[in-house]
C-alpha cells in the first residue's frame, strides 16, 4: 500500500526533545550568569531592567571559514553596491539575535529570571522560629509517600516493585501487587516569618579604597537580593564604621571615606543597640553582614569575637567578607594580622558565623554560596 | 480542507506513478506515504530521519521550526528519507491540491535516490542502524547522565562532517616513498645514490610520525586513537560518524536533487490540473515553493531552473549553445536531464549549467560582508561569471574546510595537532575556539589548529583549546616550539 495513514513510529517526542533543549539553555545560562554576577551592569540594569544574556554555551560549534571574508549569492532585484539586511529569508532586518543560520547566541532575560536562577541554589540559614506568626503559617508541601491514599506515586511505586523483585530474585519492572503500591502524601511545613532586618555594616576607612567598595556593594546588593526574596518584609540598616560607627543613609554609606583607623567592635555594638531598640529578635530575623579590608586593630579582636559570638545567638547568620583586592594580606592563614586570619584561628566553627574572602569580582559567587549554603542535612539528602 | 480519504491519496498516487513513468521516463519504484499529523511532520525534519536518539539538539530545532508553523509562518510540505524503499511524510491538513503536488515532486526524488552515482554509496538500509542508536543512546543517557551525553554528542558533532565524503574516486593510501630505477641510472651514479638517501630519509621522518599521512577522518581517527575513553564515548562517536555520513552525500547533491523535485511536481501538475479547474491553486502553491530568498538561493528555484536550461539546450538551442554542447538541439530533451540526474553532483552541474540565462531567472546576485557592518551584505556582482565561481566553490566544499590530523603527539605531550588546509581564506576565529575546545574534551587533551590569518596566506596563526573550556590564539611568533613540531 503505497499511501498509509500514520507513520507506526514514535511521533511525540519532538517535544520532550525541546524541553530538554530548554532545560539545557537554563543550565547554560546559569552557569554564565554566576560569572557575571560581580559585573556591575547587571545591577545597574535595576530590578525592572532587562539584561542581555549571551549564551555562548548553547552554540553548536565548527569550524568555518572566517565570516568577515564570506561570499555568497543571494536572489531579489538589488543591483552592485547595494548594502542590504542580514542573510538568511527569515532574519528580521537589524535583528542580531541570530547567528548564521540557526542559533540562538543572546537572550534577554528580566532581573527576576536572573536571581531567580541564581538563587535556585542558595539557601536560608538555620530559622529560629518567630513568635507571633508561625502558628498560621503553614505550607503544604506534596513531598511525602505514604502507603495508603488517593493518588499513586507512580515513580514510588515502580521503585518499589524494582526492589521486591530484586529482593525475590528477578531482575525487572513488573507485577505490580498491592504492596507495591505508593501514594502521594503532603506534610506541613512552616514558612519562615515574614519580616527581616538586615544590618549592613562596612569599613569607611581610609584603606577602603574604590575597588574594594564596589564589591562590598556587589556582595550586599546580591544578599539584600536574596532576603528580599524570601522575606516577605525586609528593612535595611546601613552602618559605616571607621573606630566609630553610625547608622547612616544608603547613599552616604557607598560615597563617603573617612580617615582613621578601624575598629570593628564599634559597628557590631552600635547594631546590637539597634536591634534591641528597633527589631526585637522574638518578631524579626536578624542578619549581620559586615564587610572590611580586614586591617582591624589588633588589640579589637578579642572584643570583635566576643560580639559575634553575641550575635549569633539572636542573629539568624552573621557574615563577613574581607574584600582584599590587591592580596595585600594572607587572608585565610593562621597568625595573620588580617581579620579573617584571625576569624579562622578562632571562630571557624562557631555556629550560625560564615567569613569568606574575595580578591576579586569572580570570587563572590563563591562567597554567596558559602553564606546562603544548604544545611548539610539537606544537602545530605540531595 | 482535508475532504478527501487516504483511498484518494492513493490514486492520486497511481496517477503521478503513471505520468511519470510514461511520459518522463522517471525510475518509478515504491514509495510508501505516510499520512501524518504536522507534529510528526516537524519532529522528523528536526531529527534529519525518524526514530533517532533523543537529544536536546533536536529539539532546539523542532521547537523553533515547530513554533514558526503554528504562528503561520512556514510550513513544510513533504519530508522524505533516502531509504530502501523510499518513505515519504504528508502533512494531515494539507489539501488535495497540495498532497498531489508532493507526492509528484517526492517521484522526482526517488528517480535521484535511485539513479544518481554520488548517492550510490548510501546506506539505504539505515533504519535498523538509527533505531538500534536511539536505543544505545537512551541507555547512556540512563547511565550516566542526560547532561554528559549531550555534552558528549555535541562535541562528536562539532567534527563529524569532516570525513571523506561521497567520492567516487578514493585516494590511495601513499605508502613509502620508494626509489624507482631508471633506463640511464649507471650513468648519474651520484645522483641516485643522493636520491635514493633522500628519500631513505623521508621514509625514516614518516615512521617517525603518527598518523604517518595527514588524517581527514577526524571523528574515526579521535575514536580510534584517543586515550582514556570509556566504551560508551567510543559507541557515541561511532554513532555519530556514521550517521553523519549517510548525510553527506545528499548535501553534495541538493540542488540537482530539489530541480528534479521541482519539474517532476511541474510536469505531472500541469498535466494533472490543466484540465480539472484546480491549476490557479497549483499555481499558488508552486509560486511559493520556488520563491526566491533574500541573502540566500532557494534550491527549489535554482534546481528548477538549472533543470529547465538543459532542457532548453537540448531542445531549443541558439548558435552560442551549439558551439557549447555537442548535443545541443539534438537530444530528447528527457534523456538528457536523466543524464544529467545520474551523474553530476551539484558543483557540476553548477559549473556547467549556471548560464547568464538561469541567472537571470532566478534573479541571482553574488555578495560579501559589508565592511561597515559584517552583519549586513554588500551586492558585488549580477555577472553570471562571478556568481558561478562563489557558487561552484561553496558546494564542491559544501562548506566544510579541510581540516587533517597532521600530528597526534604534539609537543611531545600526546596533544592533537591540525591543519587546516586553506583555500586562501582562514578559519573564523571564535568558532575555530569554540570547535577545539569541543575537540579537546573528545581527545582528552590540548589540539590546536594552524590556519592563517583572513585572506592572508603569509600570516599562519594557530589556535589551541583545552579540555577545561580555555581556548587561545597564537600567532606565528608566538609559539616557537609549535613551528618545530611541523
Amino acid at each position: 500500500m503505497p499511501v498509509v495513514s500514520g507513520s507506526g513510529l514514535p511521533h511525540d517526542d519532538g517535544r520532550r526533545d525541546s524541553l530538554h533543549h530548554r532545560e539545557r539553555l537554563r543550565r547554560k545560562i546559569t552557569e554564565q550568569l554566576r560569572g557575571r554576577i560581580g559585573e556591575e551592569d547587571i545591577i545597574a540594569a535595576g530590578p525592572e531592567k532587562r539584561i542581555r544574556v549571551p549564551v555562548k554555551g548553547t552554540r553548536h560549534w565548527r569550524f568555518i571559514l572566517d565570516r568577515d571574508l564570506e561570499k555568497g549569492v543571494g536572489q531579489g532585484e538589488a543591483g552592485p553596491g547595494d548594502v542590504i539586511g542580514p542573510p538568511g529569508g527569515r532574519a528580521a532586518p537589524g535583528d542580531a539575535g541570530l547567528q548564521p543560520g540557526e542559533e540562538l547566541y543572546e537572550v534577554w532575560l528580566d532581573m527576576d529570571e536572573v536571581e531567580e536562577m541564581l538563587f535556585s541554589e542558595l539557601r536560608l540559614p538555620r530559622l529560629k522560629p518567630k513568635q507571633a506568626a508561625d502558628t498560621q503559617a503553614q505550607h503544604v508541601l506534596f513531598d511525602d509517600i505514604a502507603r495508603h491514599g488517593p493518588q499513586v506515586d507512580k515513580k514510588a511505586t515502580l521503585r518499589e516493585n524494582l526492589a521486591r523483585n530484586a529482593r525475590e530474585g528477578r531482575v525487572h519492572l513488573g507485577g505490580i501487587e498491592k504492596p507495591d503500591l505508593r501514594y502521594l502524601s503532603y506534610r506541613e511545613a512552616p514558612i519562615p516569618r515574614h519580616k527581616a532586618v538586615i544590618f549592613l555594616a562596612m569599613d569607611v576607612s581610609g584603606s577602603m579604597e574604590a575597588d574594594r567598595k564596589r564589591m562590598a556593594r556587589l556582595f550586599f546588593y546580591w544578599c539584600v537580593q536574596f532576603l528580599r526574596r524570601r522575606y516577605e518584609q525586609t528593612e535595611t540598616v546601613f552602618i559605616a564604621h571607621t573606630t566609630d560607627a553610625r547608622e547612616v543613609v544608603e547613599e552616604e554609606f557607598f560615597s563617603r571615606t573617612e580617615s582613621g583607623g578601624t575598629r570593628v567592635s564599634s559597628a557590631f555594638e552600635e547594631i546590637e543597640r539597634i536591634q534591641r531598640e528597633r527589631y526585637p529578635a522574638e518578631d524579626w530575623n536578624v542578619y549581620v553582614l559586615h564587610v572590611s579590608d580586614g586591617d582591624n586593630f589588633t588589640a579589637d579582636n578579642a572584643r570583635t569575637l566576643q560580639l559575634v559570638e553575641r550575635m549569633t545567638r539572636f542573629c539568624a547568620l552573621v557574615g563577613y567578607l574581607e574584600v582584599d583586592p590587591y592580596r595585600r594580606g594572607a587572608p585565610w592563614g593562621r597568625g595573620s594580622y588580617k581579620l579573617s586570619g584571625f576569624y579562622a584561628e578562632r571562630a571557624a566553627d562557631l555556629d550560625g558565623f560564615v567569613f569568606a574572602c574575595a580578591e576579586e569580582d569572580r570570587d563572590l559567587w563563591p562567597a554567596l554560596k558559602r553564606l546562603f549554603a544548604a544545611d548539610e542535612v539537606e544537602a545530605a539528602l540531595r | 480542507m482535508s475532504s478527501y480519504t487516504v483511498a484518494d491519496l492513493r490514486e492520486v498516487e497511481q496517477r503521478c506513478q503513471q505520468i511519470a513513468a510514461t511520459e518522463l521516463g522517471l525510475h518509478t519504484q515504491e514509495i510508501v506515504f505516510h499520512l501524518v499529523a504536522p507534529e510528526e511532520v516537524y519532529f522528523a525534519a528536526a531529527n534529519g530521519l525518524p526514530a533517532r536518539y533523543s537529544s536536546a539538539r533536536w529539539g532546539a530545532q523542532f521547537e523553533s521550526e515547530y513554533g514558526r508553523y503554528r504562528a503561520g509562518q512556514g510550513r513544510i510540505y513533504e519530508l522524505i528519507f533516502n531509504t530502501r524503499p523510499v518513505h515519504a511524510y504528508l502533512m494531515e491538513g494539507n489539501s488535495l491540491v497540495a498532497q498531489t503536488l508532493v507526492i509528484a515532486h517526492c517521484l522526482g526524488h526517488a528517480h535521484v535516490f535511485e539513479e544518481n552515482r554520488w548517492l550510490g554509496g548510501v546506506d539505504r538500509q539505515i533504519m535498523p542502524r538509527v533505531l538500534s542508536a536511539a536505543d544505545r543512546i537512551a541507555e547512556y543517557m540512563g547511565a550516566h547522565g542526560r547532561d554528559r551525553v549531550e555534552d558528549f554528542l555535541d562535541a562528536a558533532h562539532a567534527i563529524a562532517v569532516h570525513q571523506p565524503q561521497a567520492q567516487l574516486l578514493r585516494r590511495a593510501p601513499a605508502g613509502e616513498p620508494e626509489y624507482r630505477p631508471r633506463r640511464y641510472d649507471e650513468l648519474f651514479e651520484a645522483e641516485v645514490a643522493a636520491e635514493r638517501e633522500r628519500l631513505r630519509e623521508e621514509r625514516r621522518q614518516m615512521r617517525r610520525r603518527f598518523p604517518r599521512e595527514p588524517a581527514r577522518d577526524l571523528l574515526g581517527f579521535i575514536e580510534a586513537n584517543a586515550r582514556g575513553l570509556e566504551d560508551w564515548q567510543r559507541d557515541v562517536m561511532s554513532i555519530v560518524r556514521s550517521e553523519q555520513g549517510y548525510f553527506l552525500p545528499q548535501m553534495r547533491t541538493k540542488i540537482l536533487n530539489e530541480g528534479a523535485a521541482v519539474i517532476a511536481h511541474q510536469e505531472i501538475c500541469q498535466r494533472l490540473f490543466l484540465a480539472a479547474g484546480q491549476y490557479w491553486e497549483y499555481e499558488q502553491l508552486n509560486a511559493s515553493v520556488v520563491a526566491p530568498r533574500h541573502g540566500e538561493v532557494n534550491p527549489y528555484s535554482l534546481g528548477g531552473e538549472l533543470i529547465r536550461e538543459i532542457m532548453r539546450i537540448a531542445a531549443d538551442a541558439d548558435d552560442e549553445d551549439r558551439e557549447r554542447w555537442s548535443w545541443a538541439g539534438e537530444v530528447d530533451p528527457w534523456l538528457r536531464v536523466r543524464e544529467v540526474l545520474r551523474d553530476y553532483d551539484d558543483a557540476a552541474l553548477l559549473r556547467e549549467f549556471l548560464t547568464p540565462r538561469v541567472c537571470e531567472r532566478c534573479r541571482l546576485y553574488a555578495f560579501e560582508r559589508s565592511a561597515r557592518d559584517p552583519r549586513l551584505i554588500r551586492v558585488s556582482s549580477r555577472e553570471a561569471d562571478e556568481i558561478r565561481e562563489v557558487l561552484v566553490r561553496r558546494h564542491a566544499s559544501l562548506q566544510i574546510p579541510v581540516i587533517e590530523v597532521v600530528d597526534a603527539d604534539f609537543r611531545g605531550r600526546g596533544e592533537l595537532l591540525l591543519a587546516h588546509r586553506h583555500d586562501g581564506v582562514g578559519l573564523d576565529s571564535e568558532y575555530a575556539r569554540g570547535t577545539l575546545v569541543e575537540i579537546a574534551t573528545l581527545w582528552g587533551k590540548a589540539c590546536t589548529v594552524r590556519t592563517i590569518a583572513g585572506a592572508d596566506p603569509d600570516r599562519e596563526v594557530w589556535f589551541t583549546g583545552h579540555p577545561d573550556g580555555r581556548s587561545e590564539l597564537l600567532d606565528e611568533h608566538g609559539s616557537p616550539d609549535a613551528n618545530a613540531a611541523m
